[in-house]
């Protein structure tokens, strides 16, 4: 699984409070509703400058605090191509995961990024590269059982699969 | 194995696992509060799930938005109302308190078990010797059609409390210790245990209050070995049996350890906008206070309110300041009727609410406006969490927040337990 994107970079602690800010929260959503207000605690206008394939570079625990999975529905369905900073806040990483978002740690990484630079991340070589710079890093490989997950389009796609062969299996 | 790998393992039906492995676990509780009952439920159906796969592991609990402010909720809580029904579900809780309240006070949290729940601070119940974490909606979703969910088994991380406390110094103090030491990433994806002389010596509400925080340092679940006081809260709980006391096998077991003395810490208080910005209340008296929020799933129970009440006796919240209190549970609302507390409370000045998250997650009663500068007794000082994205918060213990609307300002409790 290969990606390149630009980047978009963003600090240290940064919580899901500032990723999917609490006032946007609704019972159910329109489609494009919940990437319209991505990263609206820090900067409203975020939405509008993102496009699909962009990755968003964290600081330390990215995405910390609230269990809220509006904060990695909302990146995937702004087309977030995968999101990397040194540390994440777990909730964050695994609904990232189960979202099928590519939740890539790689300490330093916020120093080695400037905003706009094009990022190149291979999965299955675990390796990271900053074409503006050349900076180059390998990626500790991700659990497998993670890696199938998000391969299959995340939780939802898992638990249908699941719930399909287990009816089949009744039939 | 740590106790906390010993429960996974029980639950994944392995009789043993390994640091780092992702495992099927299936859960003894599933908790879903208002808005991920809401979610949950929508997402169960997209899944193609029609059932929850055992209403009797299902706890339903209203009490972010209950009772509804807005129509959107009242509307979304008369459908997970009615969904509730038709899944047979009976453990259903509204306006009863907080869930992380409720589930060790209603004998759900126990010994041994596993338990997960649409919120964060679902970690809380770890201070009864269980495994307890928050998952997001569309993982309780899956969990509810399919019976388990995934579980990378945690490396665990010792924090061994010594030392005495001052007595207007709590639990709240230590876990702010932590995060001013350590910071707000201290323990990224790990499970934190509580140990040593000091915590043998807390009473559940203060042991609850360590594990409650461990999210808010980056930890997927607190730990707490069960003894003698666990025990006793249980039965005084009406639980009787149906635990299961695990043990951790030796020092290979923790990753790390940390050695805290307690004895010469201080009130504490974490300045805006991160929970490591800390320094000593009396570093920040120059700091006024336009709210007092007393109350939430970190600093609601009754423990509080008598510490609470104890400093407010006699005395009046400031010109300056407004208080808002929310008891945890409506247990614990009774409670500090019958002593008394509440009506100190009001005597001096203070709005009680309902038993519930009061405006700790934005979403009821007491709101901030712009410029505003509140203290608390939740967890988190986030940017704007309880208003108005421009207003500020002051995490502290709630013997703290109690003193400092009494004064208006920041100020640590032992300026009124101390001079009296």
């Amino acid at each position: 699984m290969k990606i390149r994107g630009r980047t978009w970079t963003f600090g240290v602690n940064v919580n899901t409070d500032l990723i999917f800010p609490k006032p946007h929260f609704r019972p159910a959503y329109e489609p494009g509703e919940m990437a319209s207000h991505l990263m609206a605690g820090i900067d409203e206008g975020f939405a509008s400058k993102v496009r699909p394939g962009d990755i968003i570079v964290g600081g330390l625990n990215f995405g910390c605090g609230s269990s809220r999975e509006e904060a990695a529905g909302a990146m995937r369905e702004a087309g977030i191509a995968a999101v990397v900073a040194p540390s994440f806040g777990r909730l964050f990483m695994r609904n990232g995961i189960n979202f099928g978002i590519p939740i890539v740690a790689l300490a330093d990484i916020d120093r080695h990024v400037t905003e706009g630079d094009e990022l190149e991340i291979d999965l299955d070589i675990s390796s990271l590269r900053n074409l503006a710079t050349g900076y180059h890093a390998s990626l500790a490989p991700m659990a497998p059982e993670s890696l199938r997950m998000m391969q299959e389009g995340g939780i939802k796609a898992y638990t249908r699969r699941i719930l399909a062969e287990r009816r089949a299996a009744g039939a | 194995m740590h106790a906390l790998a010993k429960i996974i393992a029980a639950h994944a039906g392995r009789d043993s696992v390994q640091v780092g492995e992702i495992v099927n676990v299936e859960p003894d509780l599933i908790m879903l509060n208002d808005r991920g009952a809401a979610r949950a439920r929508a997402l169960l159906a997209e899944m193609g799930g029609d059932k929850v796969f055992d209403p009797e592991r299902v706890v339903v609990v209203f009490d972010h938005h209950y009772p509804a402010i807005r129509p959107q909720d009242a509307e979304a809580q008369k459908v997970t109302r009615v969904w509730t029904k038709a899944q047979a579900i009976s453990k259903f809780h509204a306006g009863e308190g907080i869930g992380h309240v409720l589930f060790p006070e209603k004998g759900y949290a126990r010994p041994g078990s596993l338990i997960f729940g649409t919120d964060s601070h679902t970690v809380t119940n770890g201070a009864l010797g269980c495994f307890s974490t928050g998952l997001g909606h569309s993982d309780i979703a899956s969990g509810l059609a399919l019976g388990y969910n995934w579980l990378r088994v945690p490396e665990v991380l010792r924090v061994v409390l010594h030392g005495e406390l001052k007595p207007w110094v709590t639990a709240k103090d230590i876990v702010l210790k932590i995060a001013q030491d350590y910071g707000e990433d201290a323990a990224v994806y790990q499970a934190v245990e509580f140990t040593g002389p000091l915590v043998r010596s807390l009473c559940m509400d203060e042991r609850l209050v360590l594990t409650n925080m461990v999210i808010d340092f980056g930890a997927k679940a607190g730990y707490i070995q069960p003894d003698e006081i666990t025990f006793d809260y249980l039965r005084s709980r009406q639980v009787t049996s149906g635990w299961t006391v695990y043990e951790t096998d030796g020092e290979a077991d923790y990753a790390r350890t940390i050695e805290i003395d307690v004895t010469e810490l201080d009130s504490l208080v974490a300045l805006p906008h991160d929970l490591s910005n800390v320094v000593t209340a009396g570093e920040a008296a120059h700091i006024e206070v336009d709210e007092a929020i007393f109350g939430t799933c970190t600093g609601g129970r009754i423990n509080d309110f008598r510490l609470a009440a104890e400093i407010m006796r006699g005395r009046h919240v400031a010109d300056n300041c407004r208080m808002m209190v929310n008891p945890g549970s409506a247990d614990v609302f009774q409670q500090a009727m019958r002593e008394g507390l509440i009506q100190i409370m009001v005597e001096a000045g203070a709005v009680i609410g309902v038993p519930g998250c009061g405006p700790c997650t934005g979403c009821h009663q007491g709101m901030m406006a712009a410029g505003e500068m509140g203290i608390t007794s939740a967890s988190r000082n986030f940017r704007g969490r309880m208003g108005s994205p421009d207003s500020s918060l002051i995490v502290a213990s709630p013997a703290t927040v109690a003193a400092s609307a009494i004064a208006g300002h920041v100020v640590s409790p032992s300026e009124f337990l101390v001079k009296q």
